[in-house]
Formats: C-alpha cells, sequence, structure tokens
C-alpha cells in the first residue's frame, strides 16, 4: 500500500489515520506506529563517534526541566504541541521541554521580523491566547489548531501565517531531532565515522545491512 | 591527469592530519601584541577573509584575522547531528522587514573560523562571462569593474586548491574540472532522469569534495551531513584549504574576537576595536579589510561612524537567489538523506532568452535535506498534524531539486542600522528585501521548470517551498563613488588603506553558488596588492 502513493494527504480524501500503520516491533517510536517497524536507530549509537553519540543519546535520556514556560503557559502548550505533531498516545516525543529549553538558553535563530516580537515572547502570546479561548476545554481541538494555521484566529495581533511559522519552526526541529522520530521516518541517524555505500534506488541497491527495511503493508497478525 | 595535480603556493592539505580534523599548526601558531602595527587586519575568517590571508602572508605580509565566534576542532566541537551544528550560524541578533522579508539563521551567514563555508552544500560553479555585464547585455542589474577573463586564472587556481570534482562543463566558459565526478545516489538519479525527459541537460557537480587522494584529507564517506560542517575534512571550506597554509606561514586567526569598529585617523584606518573576553581591545594595523560577508561588513562599516558612505552606498544593493526546492514522491524509497546534497545541476536556463518574459535565468541543483529540513519543507506546503507526520513517514521515498534564480540588484534592498543593540551595545543590522517584478517572473518560471521535470520523471506527488539563499552585494565594487562602495581593487573610495572582500563586493550574483567566487575575487586581489607593494 505505501509502494503507491493513495496514503499522501494530498491524494486522499480521508484524513491520514495512524491506526492503519505497521506498529513498532523494535526500538520505540512516537506513537509506537512507523513504516520501519524493525529498525532501532539507536541500536547503531556504537557506531557512532562519541562526540555526536553523547548529544544525541541525551535527548533520549535527559529530558530537561521546564524553565522558561511559566506551569499555566507550559500545560496549554503542550495540549497545542500535541495536536500540531499529531502527538495523541504514548509514548510522546517531550517537545515541549525541548522548545523550552532552546528558549530558556536563548538559542534562537537570531533574526525577528520587524513587525514580531522576540520568538519567546511569540510562544507566550500563543500561550495567552489559547488561555483565553479555553483551549484545554475545547471538544475539537483539532478544528482549532486548523483555524489557527487559516489565519481565521486572532493571535494577540500577530501576523498569524508568521507567528505559526516561528512556533512550528521549533515545534519540528525538536520534533525531528529526536530519534524516535528517525525511527518513525526509517532516517539513517548520525553515520559518522560509517558513512554510507549503498546509495542506489530501492532496497536493494539502496539500504545498509543496519539500516531498517520498509513495511509496505500491515502485518494482517502483528498489526491488528 | 585528473587528480594528480597538486594546487600552486598552497600545501594546506598536507598541513592536515589524517588522523584528527583540528589545523595542527594552530598550537603554535604566531601571535601578535595589540600594539605591534600589522601589515594587515582581516576581519572575518571565511571565504574572503581566508584566501587573502593565505596569499599575502606567502608573500610575506604580517596579518592577523578577527574572528568573531570560535576556533572550531571538528573533533571535539561538532557533532553528526542537524540539530547539534545550530552554533554554525550567525544567530546573533537582526531585524529583517520589507515586501519579502528574507529569513536569515541557518541559511546564510556562518560564525566561527571557516565562515560560511563550514556549512555551504559544497557547490562550486564559476559566474558565466555575462554575469560580469549584464547592465551592458541585457539592461538590468549592473556592470562589474572586473571581467571574466580577468578572474579566469583566479577561477582555475582555486578549483585546484578546493579541489573541485565533476563532469566537464558546458555552460559559460566551458572547463573542465581537476577531480571527476563523484559517484551519484538514487535520489539524485532519479532527477536525472527526470530532467533528461523533459528536455533538461544536467551535469554532475561542480562540488569542492576531493574525488581522490588530496593531501591528508580522506575521501568523502557520503553520509550527506555537508551542511551540518563536514567533519571528515573531504569538504573544502578555509578551515582546511587555506588556513592551514596561512597559518603556516604567520598569520594569526584570533578567534572569539568580535570587530566593533574601525580605527580612523587623518584620512586612514588605524587598526580595528573589538570585543574579546568581555574587555574592548584595539588592534593596531597599517590596513584594514573588512570581510565579514554581506550584512556584518556594511554593517561594520555603519558602526564605524559610516565610514566609506560618503555617499549612501553602504548596505546597498543586498542580493539573495530565489531558492525554491520541488520535492517529487517515487514508489522506490530513494533516501535523500545519503551523499552530499550537491550532486547534479544544470545551467540551461542561465543566459537570458527573451521568449520567457525576463531578463537573466536560474540554475537547477539537487539537494537532499535531512529530516529537520524535510520537515520545513513540508510545513511550507501547508501540513502540519497528521498530514504533516504521514508526508514525513514518507520522507525516503522522496527526492528534492532546487532553483537559484538571479534576482536584480536594487538600491532599496539594503542594510541599515537598527535601533536594538547586541550583546556588546552596538546597534544591530536590520535588512530590507523587496522582489522586483522580473524576479517574481524569474522564481515561477524556474519553478514551473522543476514542475516539468518531475512530471516528466513520473513523479506521484510533490511538495513546494518558497524560499532564499545566499547574499552577496552590500558593498558593491563600482566605476565611481557615486555607484559603489569599492574600486575595482576592493578598496574603499577616498580611504587609501581600507579594503572589502567578500561576497559583498559583488555587483551581481548571477545564478551560481556564490563560494568559489568569493575565493577567487580574494585571489586576485591578493596579486594585486602583492604587486602594487
Amino acid at each position: 500500500m505505501f509502494r503507491d502513493a493513495g496514503h499522501l494527504p494530498k491524494l486522499r480524501d480521508t484524513r491520514p489515520d495512524p491506526t492503519q500503520l505497521p506498529r513498532q516491533r523494535r526500538g520505540t517510536t512516537p506513537q509506537m506506529h512507523g513504516r520501519y517497524p524493525d529498525y532501532d536507530v539507536l541500536e547503531n549509537a556504537r557506531h557512532w563517534d562519541e562526540t555526536t553519540r553523547e548529544v544525541v543519546l541525551a535527548r533520549v535520556n535527559e529530558v530537561p526541566p521546564v524553565r522558561f514556560f511559566a506551569p499555566e503557559e507550559a500545560e496549554v502548550l503542550r495540549l497545542f504541541l500535541d495536536v500540531a505533531l499529531a502527538q495523541d498516545a504514548e509514548p510522546r516525543v517531550p517537545v515541549l521541554e525541548m522548545v523550552d529549553a532552546r528558549l530558556f538558553a536563548g538559542e534562537t535563530d537570531g533574526y525577528r521580523y520587524d513587525d514580531m516580537p522576540e520568538d519567546g515572547e511569540t510562544w507566550r502570546r500563543l500561550a495567552r491566547q489559547l488561555r483565553a479561548d479555553g483551549f484545554d476545554r475545547l471538544a475539537d481541538r483539532e478544528e482549532y489548531v486548523r483555524a489557527l494555521h487559516d489565519g481565521e484566529h486572532a493571535w494577540e495581533g500577530l501576523d498569524a501565517e508568521r507567528a505559526w511559522s516561528v512556533v512550528m519552526r521549533y515545534a519540528v526541529s525538536a520534533f525531528y531531532s529526536h530519534p524516535w522520530a528517525w525511527n518513525e521516518i526509517g532516517f539513517g541517524g548520525p553515520a559518522y565515522p560509517r558513512g554510507y555505500m549503498r546509495m542506489g534506488v530501492g532496497d536493494h541497491r539502496g539500504r545498509e545491512p543496519h539500516e531498517g527495511a520498509e513495511a509496505f503493508e500491515r502485518d494482517p497478525v502483528q498489526d491488528s | 591527469v585528473k587528480g594528480s595535480r597538486p594546487p600552486r603556493d598552497n600545501r594546506s592539505a598536507f598541513l592536515l592530519d589524517v588522523h584528527r580534523r583540528g589545523i595542527p599548526g594552530a598550537a603554535r601558531m604566531r601571535r601578535y601584541e595589540d600594539g605591534d602595527e600589522v601589515d594587515l587586519v582581516i576581519v572575518g575568517a571565511g571565504a574572503g577573509g581566508g584566501t587573502l590571508a593565505q596569499r599575502l602572508a606567502r608573500k610575506g605580509w604580517r596579518i592577523v584575522i578577527l574572528e568573531s565566534g570560535p576556533f572550531w576542532d571538528p573533533d571535539r566541537d561538532w557533532v553528526s547531528d542537524e540539530a547539534g551544528q545550530h552554533k554554525l550560524y550567525w544567530t546573533a541578533p537582526r531585524v529583517i522587514g520589507g515586501g519579502d522579508p528574507v529569513e536569515l539563521g541557518k541559511n546564510n551567514s556562518g560564525h566561527g573560523v571557516g565562515g560560511s563555508m563550514i556549512h555551504y552544500a559544497g557547490y562550486a560553479p564559476r559566474f558565466h562571462p555575462s554575469d560580469f555585464a549584464t547592465k551592458t547585455r541585457d539592461g538590468v542589474g549592473a556592470d562589474w569593474p572586473v571581467s571574466y577573463e580577468e578572474l579566469r586564472p583566479h577561477y582555475e587556481r582555486v578549483e585546484r586548491e578546493l579541489p573541485v570534482a565533476g563532469q566537464d562543463w558546458p555552460w559559460g566558459d566551458p572547463h573542465a574540472y581537476p577531480h571527476a565526478a563523484h559517484p551519484i545516489s538514487g535520489a539524485a538519479e532519479q532527477a536525472r532522469r527526470g530532467a533528461l525527459a523533459a528536455g533538461v541537460d544536467m551535469r554532475i557537480g561542480p562540488v569542492a569534495i576531493p574525488n581522490g587522494t588530496f593531501g591528508n584529507r580522506p575521501h568523502c564517506i557520503y553520509r550527506g551531513f555537508c551542511l551540518q560542517g563536514c567533519k571528515v575534512n573531504a569538504k573544502a571550506s578555509p578551515f582546511v584549504t587555506h588556513l592551514p597554509d596561512a597559518i603556516e606561514h604567520g598569520v594569526e586567526v584570533r578567534a572569539d574576537s568580535h570587530a566593533v569598529r574601525i580605527g580612523f585617523a587623518g584620512g586612514r584606518c588605524t587598526g580595528v576595536t573589538y570585543m574579546r573576553d568581555g574587555r574592548e581591545r584595539f588592534q593596531r594595523a597599517a590596513a584594514v579589510c573588512v570581510s565579514g560577508y554581506s550584512i556584518e561588513s556594511p554593517r561594520l562599516l555603519l558602526n564605524s561612524d559610516g565610514l566609506a558612505n560618503g555617499a549612501d552606498q553602504v548596505g546597498r544593493y543586498l542580493m539573495v537567489q530565489g531558492a525554491t526546492q520541488v520535492a517529487a514522491r517515487f514508489p522506490d524509497a530513494l533516501r535523500q538523506y545519503k551523499g552530499p546534497p550537491p550532486e547534479i545541476s544544470s545551467e540551461q536556463f542561465y543566459e537570458t532568452d527573451e521568449s520567457r518574459g525576463f531578463a537573466r535565468g536560474f540554475s537547477i541543483q539537487t539537494v537532499g535535506p535531512l529530516p529537520i529540513d524535510w520537515a520545513q519543507h513540508v510545513l511550507a506546503d501547508g501540513h502540519w498534524g497528521h498530514a504533516l507526520r504521514e508526508y514525513m513517514r514518507d520522507y525516503n521515498h522522496w527526492t528534492t531539486l532546487g532553483l537559484l534564480c538571479e534576482l536584480l540588484p536594487l538600491a532599496e534592498n539594503r542594510v541599515s542600522l537598527a535601533e536594538e543593540k547586541d550583546a556588546h551595545g552596538m546597534p544591530v543590522a536590520r535588512f530590507d528585501y523587496t522582489q522586483c517584478d522580473n524576479d517574481r517572473a524569474n522564481i515561477a518560471y524556474g519553478t514551473k521548470v522543476l514542475e516539468r521535470i518531475w512530471e516528466a520523471a513520473g513523479a506521484q506527488d510533490t511538495l513546494t517551498i518558497g524560499r532564499y539563499a545566499h547574499l552577496v552585494g552590500g558593498c558593491r565594487m563600482g566605476f565611481s563613488p557615486e555607484d559603489s562602495v569599492v574600486d575595482r581593487d576592493h578598496r574603499a573610495w577616498g580611504i587609501p588603506n581600507l579594503f572589502v572582500c567578500d561576497g559583498s563586493v559583488m555587483p551581481t550574483q548571477g545564478a551560481a553558488n556564490p563560494a568559489l567566487t568569493i575565493m577567487a575575487l580574494a585571489s586576485r586581489l591578493a596579486e594585486r596588492l602583492s604587486a602594487g607593494r
């Protein structure tokens, strides 16, 4: 089913449904679904250089404390991020904590639109708006986030498109820096100093033995 | 014979250590006192400053390079990881504005010894001869006070030093490369098939990664992290191609030293004021060369009481390239994270073709986004939540082509000083940018060509991100003080010992990645300066 592209959002009429995905059998993926059920990038960690290994493993083993956001901001932003990144079940990549750590350390991208505040302030305004709108009590949070994305919601006076791009840039940078997300998408990880040899097309010519094989179908026994 | 000719007058590749990535000579680097008047102080250890220093040091010049960022030890400081290499970028505060603001951050300026070539992709194309006279030929942009012919020997010399690998090049001034083309990945092969089917000629390269023996630099391991800094020492940057030789010949690369002001008295520069360890210091020098790239170079001049800005030219004509990327989906896995992102490119659409309805053109190149960049791509196409996750899970089935559209130099696109101050109390740069109609037409046409290529390749789905890449201009070279900041020898009009040597001097930007041209310009400047002494 994944060789043809009928599952892709622009080619289907219905919402993508992760319950129809293979379940992860090895290692961890966010929500334990993915396309590489027997692939765990962390099993390659002993082949990485020590400096890289320390940084990447810390992302998995050490969830930073929340220090930038106030508790009530963190609470509502966590709910927002769960919807924006479709993390609707455990295990979750701790995106809120990772974003908080960056903002606390001042590790921004540096630039700021002339009509926008500092990135941290954009996040705080999002939190205020979500609290004012009772986001935590909404029955349909996905509809709210859609409206936010489409610019139909107020965003404390900010340019909605720019505010969305600031917030989501931090969100995806955190999520897709996490090895669990690499397991889900079949990314090879650091690959230093080992590098790659098989660079061709398809599973035979393009996959190293230590890279995960892709599941093109659900397993009717194990995935139901 | 390909791959066998060592570069002339540059032993950098032999001064490195096969088993370590740092510059061995850094430990016994020559040091100068602040009060010691050196021959030249250069601000910025990147493509311009690094190359200039290497050349002049061999002629006996006593040189200090002030670099705002750290002196890297890649073994210790760099990780083979996308998020973990954020430190390579210039992330001090800047303000962006205008009708089509340019997002900065990881996309353009570098921080640290080696400059932005530490995180550039590695493409090293030459400019075309037409780039040096777009005003005369096409009625747009500006003519350069330097010709292609003057730059050609320096292109050839720098191509041997990096060295550049690629197929024989049919476009612009046809030429061959010192190293043979690298093998290409399945992702690039798919793009190549589509291009051929759509009548678009593509060639492998030109990539600044040796393919074969080259001093003590190891061969590329195809891990795909070129944009995160090469931990292998395979990809060329001044860090491995010019600074080892510069240091061997007595250049001091003073890292963690942020220039804040150029000293000026009696019509001449006297040195540079810089911050180091929280203290303000002053390096005396007989001449000053600003090599901080297109935003920081103008900012430094503006922060130095508007030095060289008598005609209000500093910061103007700043350019970026339109760098829209279109990704395509195929049934078989392509794993686009493998291999260097720069693989194949086309300059078939580089020159003006009046039938297209706009002046100048664009290049097409492969790119290989890693997961975070891929997520930005999906996000830009309008997806979030479950749709974002679905496209991300499909990552290995996608391959991506990008444009480099030549956008025209406009006086209003410029760096100025914002009211906001940085950590040193100096006003930060404000960068305003707005496209003109020719720019929009160019990007729209180029995007259609990419779509045509993917259609011809039989893509199942496409995703598009509109973006910019590269910076040039801001202190352009020209024919008179009224139309430019520096003359054809990079000398600030009216100030005999102030030079600018980086991408900011370029009057137009072509549809080529700027690194090689910045180095070639520095190489030419060094020749002019040492001849004049």
